[in-house]
């Protein structure tokens, strides 16, 4: 039951958030605070218990009840070491997003009645076990988006979140085929009678598609998911959302939903397809590969600071595609780590281009930026900290994350040699887009100065941004130096599922 | 035949058309003069009492603590769990509709607008209960009329009047040709008793009947072809009664269509032979309401629209020929009936007094000025577009599981169902976009002047039905399985 925790908090939380007058908005962050707060506290108690050594789910943690017996769909949720990591960065950006939206006024009763039906609905889907939960709770990460990035978002919010909806609807749309073919066709492994079960853990254990089918089910449900992972050519969602979006939403955006989709792909597509998955492998892998190339090429014509960070988003979720097409063990780990990883980092360079700068400089345009690296000190360098970690410098989590996934790569005998080369140029230009966005943001001086205020300094870090900052880049930097705290969880998991 | 026994199973109508002549004779006599809000009042306390009594007996029925006899001869009555509870919710129903008729008080003739609202659910009540070819037609017959005439109560309107009309002879002509399809079905099986009808075959003439009578529901369920009345009648009848509309005659045609196909289901030949029509019809019905949708700036007319793709979702259901597929058409309908209701209701309490027309614009700022009902209308539409956990997507789902079920073993993607469930998932995603357009002018847009006209007082018994009404979307979306078990019977 404790697990359960997360998601029933969460939807408490938002009941009580919207039932809140909206000028007592100092009282309703709060209670989001504490919301959220608990939310993570829960996901690491989950973490210091589980105690699968075979890398199963949690025995003592798994609620398997009846639910809508006419369709044998049963209520089932646990977790195991892939939902782990997943879990705690959502606690993560949860509790940051929280913390980065501090000054938030207008409708604050709605905007965490929202927020936190998105979170309750992301908790939700790491934690199910049964198809039709999980896509239920898919679905609940939905439409609060929607209202998030409409009504408190930027430029274009109405555009934004409109795309952002239809996408995600669009590959819902194709999960839920898949997963009734899944339902219907799945067969016990020994009998072969059908087995006519939702249940992960029944597919997952005696279940088998028979071959013929596979090969049509695994496109419909892997592409699906991925469009919510920000899959090439279906990706533009992603930039035209994560810009339009406050800053709170961009970062549960960045930081976990977009995970949602991968570990769908993950868990689901490669878990119950495993001979789809070594067929379609090759194709996933070049589509991986193109987001990876094409989001940094793309992140490197940016002028306006947002984007730059949502096409890095795109081109870090390629690895994590990548990670998952190797089919083995290293380069699966390795995505698992990235998602962990890119969560905490790219919510956290959300955070700081949405809220931190951009509420002292009122611009995100890279061109009218002047030498912050003296009017903000501390944040620039903060903001250097986070882009060098999201490039993947040793000590952060991106490298470990993307080394996985590269070894991987190598080992794999399905995947060509082209594909290493392909990664390992966007590992290139990763390097090449961060440090030049790096320089025009921070280090360049405008010529000739626009105005007197130009070299005024800015005020520094309010307390929550530091509390913020401390918890994202300090989670990013623990796994970096510490990476067994999840690799040790996540790949006996991940045996057990390829096995 | 045992008097005392028909009787007792026929009490709760019985009730209702004693509250019937009771709202006409008292509003005649003793309320001549009253002031127009009291008559109303009046009226709708009275037509109350006889559906509350008839809801109070139709529970004792279900529940066994009055046993009522099975059927009676040639299916005139078919009284088991399944039927008793579709009656008894459309019971539950057709009271909702009252109070928000009381509101808005459209017409001076207040006991016969009553009265017709309890005549058209009476005779749903018997649609859903009958399985007699002529019995049924009779009943369905009765809805209909009573809804024309409701229509155009409102005399101020002209556009009421020529909705009512264009109603009437689309109306008049649908049930032509369902006599029609219906005299065949007689002609060929020699039978009345949709029980007792066996062993069809293909013979052309049992597919013309079939035709025909698709030809006529399709009409009475606004399936595309026959959807043309629709938007005119949802827009322009008092929008009570196009709520009544758009869920109450809804669910009795799904069920007369479910009992019609019923003997279809152990003859393999004919039913491949309809198979086809029934699958050309959703597919029209559900590119032209979802498209028809997408351009609408009246929200009843795009609510009309809706219920066309709606019931276009419902034949993917129907296709399936099982009694899955039986059981989710009804559980569908229904929940849809009760998210549309909820829609209209909202409408009603947010227009009708106020004199507007119902443009989408016209709700900029709802979250502002009235939060509850804004709260309400997510909860409906959101049903209506299917998103879970609310009862509109397991019902949609449930459509989807029967259809993909009745053939699963699909060698290429054109076998079984497959490819009508993706066709009507891909419609269903371009739904989101008209219903999202809804809600950000409920709850998106900034509160404009239009906001600050807003209803002074719901009233209490609107007030519960929407709330009820919401909560059973909820609470059927979270947990359908008792209802599916009744349903189910």
């Amino acid at each position: 039951m404790t697990a359960l925790l997360t998601i029933i908090l969460s939807f408490i939380g938002a009941l009580v958030c919207g039932l809140m007058p909206s000028s007592a908005h100092r009282r309703i962050r709060w209670v989001a605070l504490a919301v959220a707060a608990a939310g993570l506290v829960v996901s690491m108690v989950c973490c210091v218990n589980y105690s699968e050594t075979d890398g199963g789910f949690n025995k003592e943690d798994l609620v398997n009840e009846q639910w809508i017996q006419s369709l044998k769909i049963r209520f089932i949720t646990g977790y195991d070491g892939i939902s782990l990591p997943l879990l705690l960065v959502t606690g993560l950006v949860a509790v940051c997003g929280v913390l980065f939206s501090w000054n938030l006024e207008m409708r604050a009763n709605q905007f965490y009645a929202f927020y936190f039906t998105l979170i309750g609905g992301v908790y939700g889907v790491f934690l199910s076990l049964d198809l039709f939960l999980l896509f239920v709770f898919y679905e609940i990460a939905v439409v609060p988006k929607y209202f998030l990035i409409a009504i408190w978002g930027g430029a274009r919010r109405q555009f934004a979140a409109m795309k952002l909806v239809l996408y995600s609807f669009g590959g819902s749309a194709l999960v839920l085929l898949g997963m009734l073919a899944v339902f219907f066709l799945a067969q016990d492994a020994t009998s072969g009678k059908a087995l006519e079960t939702f249940s992960l853990l029944d597919l997952q254990q005696d279940g088998e598609v028979p071959r013929e089918a596979q090969q049509w089910i695994f496109p419909l449900i892997f592409f699906g998911f991925a469009i919510m992972a920000g899959m090439w050519p279906f990706h533009t969602w992603a930039p035209t959302g994560h810009v339009a979006a406050p800053t709170a939403a961009s970062m549960l955006l960045a930081g976990v939903v977009m995970k949602l989709g991968a570990y769908g792909c993950l868990r689901v597509a490669v878990g119950l397809l495993p001979l789809g998955a070594e067929a379609w492998a090759p194709w996933v892998a070049a589509v991986a590969i193109i987001n990876i190339v094409y989001g940094a090429l793309v992140a490197l014509k940016q002028d306006d600071f947002k984007y730059v960070i949502g096409y890095s988003s795109v081109s870090h979720m390629g690895f994590v595609l990548l990670g998952i097409a190797t089919l083995n063990l290293t380069g699966m780990t390795g995505a698992v780590l990235q998602m962990f990883s890119h969560g905490v980092i790219g919510a956290l360079l959300f955070a700081l281009v949405g809220t931190v700068i951009y509420s002292r400089t009122k611009t995100r345009m890279l061109d009218e930026l002047h030498r912050l690296i003296d009017r903000m000190p501390a944040i620039a360098w903060v903001f250097v900290a986070a882009g060098l970690a999201s490039m993947g410098l040793p000590g952060f989590s991106g490298f470990i994350s993307e080394l996985y996934v590269l070894i991987g790569t190598w080992e794999s005998e399905s995947l060509s040699g082209w594909i290493v080369a392909g990664a390992g140029a966007g590992i290139l230009l990763t390097f090449g887009y961060t440090l030049v966005k790096i320089h025009e943001a921070f280090f360049r001086e405008r010529n000739p100065s626009p105005d007197s205020q130009a070299e005024t300094p800015y005020p520094p870090m309010t307390l929550p941004e530091k509390a913020g900052v401390a918890l994202l880049l300090g989670s990013a930097l623990l796994i970096g130096l510490c990476p067994w705290l999840l690799t040790d969880k996540i790949s006996p998991s991940l045996k057990l599922m390829l096995d | 035949m045992d008097y005392q026994q028909l009787l007792l199973a026929l009490l709760p109508d019985l009730l209702v058309v004693v509250a019937l002549f009771a709202a006409l004779g008292v509003d005649y006599s003793r309320m001549r003069g009253s002031r127009l809000a009291k008559r109303y009042e009046v009226a709708c306390q009275i037509s109350a009492a006889g559906l509350i009594g008839g809801l109070a007996v139709l529970v004792l029925q279900i529940g066994g603590t009055m046993p009522v006899m099975e059927s009676t001869v040639d299916g005139q009555l078919v009284l088991n769990t399944g039927t008793l509870t579709l009656k008894a919710l459309l019971y539950a129903m057709g009271l909702g509709v009252l109070p928000l008729a009381k509101r808005d008080q459209v017409t001076q003739q207040v006991s016969e607008y009553f009265a017709l609202l309890l005549l058209a659910t009476l005779g749903m009540g018997f649609v859903v209960t009958n399985r007699n070819l002529l019995g049924a037609f009779v009943a369905l017959e009765l809805v209909s009329l009573s809804l024309y005439a409701m229509t155009v109560l409102n005399q101020a309107r002209r556009a009421s009047a020529e909705a009512a009309l264009k109603y009437l002879t689309f109306g008049a002509v649908a049930s032509g040709f369902l006599l029609f399809g219906l005299s065949y079905l007689y002609g060929a099986t020699g039978q009345l008793d949709l029980t007792q009808m066996t062993g069809l075959t293909d013979e052309p003439m049992l597919v013309l009947a079939y035709l025909l009578i698709f030809v006529g529901l399709g009409f009475k369920l606004a399936l595309a072809p026959f959807h043309l009345w629709a938007p005119d009648v949802y827009q322009n009848a008092p929008t009570p009664v196009a709520g009544w509309i758009g869920s109450g005659s809804k669910i009795a045609a799904a069920a007369l269509l479910l009992a019609l196909l019923q003997p279809v289901f152990d003859s393999p030949k004919l039913k491949d032979s309809l198979v086809l029509a029934l699958a050309a019809l959703a597919v029209l019905s559900m590119v032209v309401g979802n498209l028809g949708a997408l351009r609408q700036t009246n929200l009843k007319r795009l609510l009309a629209y809706s219920a066309i793709a709606n019931a276009g979702y419902l034949l993917v259901g129907v296709v399936a020929f099982s009694a899955a597929g039986n059981t989710s058409v009804i559980f569908y309908i229904l929940v849809y009936s009760l998210a549309s209701l909820g829609a209209f209701g909202v409408v009603a309490v947010l227009t009708d007094t106020l004199g507007r027309e119902a443009e989408i614009n016209d709700f900029n700022g709802c979250w502002k000025t009235t939060p509850g009902l804004a709260a309400a209308f997510l909860v409906f539409v959101l049903s209506l577009a299917g998103i879970p956990p609310l009862a509109g997507f397991f019902g949609k789902f449930y459509l989807f599981f029967a259809a993909i079920g009745a053939a699963p073993e699909a060698a290429a993607w054109h076998d079984g169902f497959y490819w009508l469930v993706a066709f009507a998932l891909i419609m269903s995603v371009v739904s989101l976009y008209y219903y999202l357009r809804v809600l950000k002018a409920f709850l998106v847009a900034p509160a404009d002047y239009r906001a600050a006209i807003a209803p002074s007082k719901i009233g209490w018994a609107a007030g519960i039905t929407l709330c009820s009404l919401a909560l059973a979307v909820v609470a059927l979306g979270l947990w359908p399985e008792p209802v599916l078990t009744l349903l189910g019977h």
